[in-house]
């Protein structure tokens, strides 16, 4: 089922092959339902795992202590979570720039960043991450949790986030990944797709989107695949770090 | 297209210092009274909603001539 880049006027949607230009329609409609609760739905899904992934991804990050500027743009991060957590680890000089595509989820964020008194450190604006809105060289670190699945074209979404990169700057991809421990995939498979769309009913009161959330996770390239994306779209000193027995890795490169 | 603008969030300066139009990576000018950010090179307005920058194409408005020899 590989498919080379240049025949793809199609992408997919969880386990449909969609025309490009309809998929980010069907994901913005899956967001649309679920930004309220999007963040319950994380802790309930991965069973609080996705705090420690995203604690992990910060301790990568490392934004400095002190007033050293560090700016960080974190994309899909609409609720905020990534950049609320970013500026808090970082010093005073630690700012962050949220662009997410669904203007639920940065409503969310916004309210969110507001009440948490971060107003003045994270800003909010609505963007695609294949074509971003700032210029060249102008971040420290760009930042992308569990979105980079859902952006039709990634390749030109990596090219992006490399040109906003200043020289030296360092991108983060947390993404789910391909459990790799045996029984264990097993276990995730069982859960993945009988628990999950079951909960996302429950508690989101819509049991389709969660169903597309589990297919596109099954959906994303192994790791050894998108690090070579990676460098394809010129990111130097790539890794791919698994988590909890591979259902996330941690993706890092650098512009250099 | 008449939209009457409810000022409650004001989009922060120091954001629109830095963003340029995603299309064309040119820059953006500020207009305050209709809450937009006009891309000249790409021909497009694209709309502040509630404080929050619209950098979307398919959201933009097409700049008609007068606007655009202005």
């Amino acid at each position: 089922m590989q498919r080379s880049e240049a025949d793809a006027a199609d992408t997919h949607f969880g386990y449909r092959t969609v025309p490009l230009d309809e998929k980010q329609t069907l994901v913005d409609d899956v967001f649309h339902k679920v930004a309220k609760r999007y963040d319950i739905m994380n802790d309930l899904m991965s069973g609080g795992m996705h705090r420690a992934w995203k604690s992990i991804l910060i301790s990568r990050l490392r934004p400095p202590q002190g007033d050293r500027p560090f700016k960080l743009l974190d994309l899909a991060g609409g609720t905020g979570d990534v950049a609320f957590r970013a500026v808090t680890a970082g010093g005073s000089g630690t700012k962050a720039v949220v662009a997410d595509i669904n203007t639920e989820m940065l409503a969310v964020g916004r309210a969110r960043a507001a009440k948490r008194g971060l107003e003045a450190k994270v800003e909010f604006t609505e963007a695609n991450a294949e074509e971003l809105p700032f210029p060249d060289a102008s971040f420290d670190a760009v930042t992308i949790a569990f979105g980079i699945r859902n952006v039709p074209r990634i390749p030109r979404a990596l090219e992006e986030m490399r040109r906003v990169l200043k020289p030296g700057g360092q991108a983060l991809v947390l993404e789910f990944s391909k459990v790799d421990v045996p029984l264990l995939d097993k276990v995730y498979e069982y859960y993945s797709f009988r628990i999950i769309p079951r909960l996302g009913h429950r508690v989101a009161g819509d049991a389709e989107p969660y169903q597309y959330l589990v297919e596109s996770i099954r959906r994303f390239p192994a790791p050894d695949v998108f690090a070579h994306m990676m460098r394809a779209a010129g990111f130097a000193r790539v890794t791919a770090t698994p988590l909890t027995g591979g259902v996330v890795a941690l993706h890092s490169g650098y512009r250099i | 297209m008449t939209q009457t603008q409810r000022p409650g969030h004001e989009v922060d300066p120091k954001l629109l210092e830095i963003l340029v139009c995603p299309l064309t990576k040119g820059p953006l000018d500020y207009d305050r009274a209709r809450q937009e950010l006009v891309s000249r090179s790409a021909r497009l307005a694209y709309p502040i909603r509630d404080g929050i920058p619209i950098m979307l194409a398919d959201e933009a408005r097409r700049l008609d001539e007068s606007e655009i020899k202005r």
